[in-house]
């Protein structure tokens, strides 16, 4: 295939999606999708949060790795390589369209690519923090223009990133009105539940939180029309044929699962599972992957996709062939911060999963979880001190824990 | 003789889109007194053109022209300031200049001073707390959060709010930025808290980058000879860079930032983060 598309849409929950089996109907688009599409089941980002998960995604490495001179020089390390410095070096035309500030010129994500949009320029207000899908959609379809019209005719790695599911949760009317049509809140009203509910993460209010989860719900299926309208985009510019399209988030959304909201330094299935589509791989054939796989995978693939030589700063394996994937149990690191802000004092979480079992560890109380996904999907009944597995996963995670961090 | 050549397909298509420009007059012309509304006039090539539409409307249809209003944010290029008053007089427009004396005076008139929040105005007081921001002090910038919002937001609600302004025109372009693909022509913005209610008019909006220049050159229209030298957007001074050393119509408009020359700075980023709970 000649180009490679990778579509993420930050704070993705994986249960939202029709095709991991939500029955409220909130991603038609994605769903039809996944039906052309190979369709991983157990795939997990490494990190809960946007900063920790990112260098996995992009640059195929762990948060910790360089997180020690990132903090200080409040920039992504130049010991990371980004999948558009590697393919911008194979010859191929890189762009990269989002609105999330943590991913931005400022934090250094900016290296490698032809094209960089970060938004960071618009104005922007608090009931609408970021540019919306339709204004990154807009961008995309303007860069096509000029690619194609350029009669450039190399391939391209597009990276486009929406933020319209993140928080605060203010769904356009018709939208709400489809997914919750008995919720008659105004944008300013929404608003002040956010900053009042969610960045103070109060779940005390189980209604609250419910009204939180249905307006959320609604940013998801405004989000799936984004993505309906990014394809056309696709379309429209003669290039759908000719891509794989790789869709997956950085990390879910919680909604008082683990007595809080939004995405802390948790590690529970609601922020670490995620969606993950392979689109075009083999045109028209559908295809379900029930093997765990990581975040760190996606940058390999999208080389392999390419038919390019693994990179060797890549800790990551390309999902594709199939077969040739090696099993193996997946990691995931980040500061254990309870709401938005780190503070000094935070230390790391990590988990390590193998088959359907997970270990957790948090430095700050020194505790260990573990759970058993298959009996316990929903992470509710910690059986580390009546598995007699728990000892041979200890010493699974116990050589990842403290290093590289302060 | 037109700056530049065009084939006459493109000029009817010009053509066509200033026609619709003065439809939006028309609108405001049907809505409002003359005495009640005004252009916002940055003497960018943007509501330049605005400017320049309008007076043919209203000559066309022998309507006296809006009284213009532009905001002086206290970090102003004086090659600006030189256009507009050599234009508003040439052009026989009424400009108001507006600008917050009071927080130019608490920094000294200096750039990058110190502003103690405790010497301001109640006013001023206010809108620091209304955004979100809880300082004693910030440095004075312009085109900072907290500047941006006091030196700008702030001056123009205090203008309408003191001359009765119910309708403004605005140079704004769909294709400008991202944040503007959704908006509409006309807009009533609702009072809010310390905001007078009004209706903000968009004329342009159908214009491109590439469009602007087109209808700027062919109908020589004047522009500040900054894009001359390769600004392709024009800020406060101190923020806004070149691009490139080549005119801005002769500029890769496509495949560029229009405002990639805007200082991409930290506390952008910042702003950004606290808006989303992050600090």
């Amino acid at each position: 295939m000649k180009n490679v598309v990778l579509l993420t849409i930050d704070c993705l929950r994986k249960d939202v999606l029709g095709c991991y089996g939500n029955q409220d109907g909130l991603t038609p688009f994605l769903d039809s999708i996944a039906e052309k599409s190979i369709q991983f089941t157990k795939a997990q980002t490494v990190a809960p949060y946007t900063q920790a998960s990112f260098p996995g995604i992009l640059t195929s490495s762990y948060y910790f790795d360089h997180a020690k001179e990132e903090k200080q020089t409040e920039r992504l390390s130049p010991k990371r390589t980004l999948l558009s410095e590697a393919l911008k070096q194979a010859g191929m035309v890189t762009a990269a369209f989002h609105s999330n500030p943590y991913l931005g010129d400022y934090f250094g994500w900016n290296r490698g690519w032809d094209r960089f949009y970060d938004s960071m320029e618009e104005d922007v207000s608090p009931i609408s923090p970021f540019i919306k899908g339709d204004g990154i959609n807009q961008m995309v379809d303007k860069w096509l223009s000029s690619h194609i019209r350029g009669s450039d005719d190399r391939p391209f790695f597009l990276w486009t990133h929406y933020m319209d599911v993140h928080e605060p949760y203010i769904p356009k009317k018709e939208y709400l009105d489809t997914v919750a049509p008995s919720i008659d809140l105004s944008k300013e009203e929404m608003l002040e539940l956010f900053e009042e509910v969610v960045l103070k993460r109060d779940v005390s209010s189980a209604e609250t939180v419910n009204v939180l989860g249905k307006l959320y719900r609604a940013v998801v299926r405004e989000a799936d029309d984004h993505t309906r309208t990014f394809f056309d985009v696709l379309e429209q510019h003669g290039v759908l044929d000719e891509s794989v399209v790789m869709i997956t988030t950085d990390h879910g959304d919680e909604f008082g699962e683990h007595g809080s909201l939004s995405h802390n330094g948790k590690m529970y299935c609601e922020l670490i599972d995620s969606p993950l589509l392979i689109y075009n791989y083999s045109p028209g054939k559908a295809q379900v992957c029930d093997t765990l796989v990581s975040g760190l995978d996606i940058s390999p693939t999208l080389v392999h996709l390419l038919g390019l030589e693994p990179i060797e700063n890549f800790q990551g394996h390309s999902l594709l062939p199939l077969e040739d994937y090696p099993q193996k149990g997946c990691y995931g690191e980040a500061i254990g911060k309870l709401g938005h802000r780190v503070k000094d004092t935070d230390q790391p979480v990590y988990f390590y999963r193998e088959n359907d079992l997970k270990i957790i560890y948090r430095v700050e109380e020194d505790s260990w979880q573990m759970y058993d996904l298959q009996a316990d999907p929903k992470e509710q009944n910690n059986i580390i001190n009546t598995s007699p597995l728990s000892e041979e996963m200890k010493s699974k995670l116990s050589p990842r824990i403290n290093r590289g961090h302060k | 003789m037109p700056k530049i050549e065009l084939d006459p397909k493109r000029v009817e298509e010009l053509e066509q889109k200033i026609e619709k420009s003065k439809e939006i007059f028309k609108m405001a012309y049907d809505r409002f007194d003359p005495d009640e509304m005004r252009l916002i006039w940055s003497g960018g090539k943007d509501s330049t053109l605005t400017l320049w539409i309008c007076r043919q409307f209203c000559q066309e249809n022998g309507l006296p022209l809006p009284k213009a209003f532009t905001i002086d944010e206290g970090d102003a290029f004086e090659e600006i300031d030189e256009f507009l008053e050599k234009y508003s007089e040439e052009w026989n427009v009424e400009l108001d200049w507006g600008r917050n004396e009071d927080v130019l005076k608490a920094a000294g008139y200096e750039l990058g001073a110190e502003v103690i929040v405790a010497d301001l105005n109640e006013r001023n007081q206010a809108e620091i707390k209304r955004i979100g921001f809880d300082l004693e002090r910030f440095p004075f910038e312009a085109e900072s959060y907290v500047g941006n919002h006091l030196m700008k937001t702030v001056v123009f609600n205090t203008y309408l709010e003191d001359n009765n302004v119910r309708a403004v025109f605005q140079g704004l372009r769909w294709d400008e930025q991202a944040a503007r693909a959704k908006d509409e022509y006309y807009e009533d913005a609702d009072a809010a808290e310390l905001t007078p209610a009004h209706t903000r008019y968009r004329p342009i909006l159908h214009f491109t980058e590439r469009d602007i220049w087109d209808t700027t050159l062919y109908f020589d229209i004047p522009y500040c000879p900054l894009y001359e030298d390769g600004y392709r957007s024009l800020g406060a001074k101190t923020t806004s860079l070149k691009l490139d050393d080549l005119p801005a119509w002769e500029q890769d408009l496509e495949n560029t930032e229009e405002r990639g020359g805007r200082r991409q700075d930290k506390e952008k980023t910042m702003a950004r983060l606290r808006m989303l709970g992050y600090m």
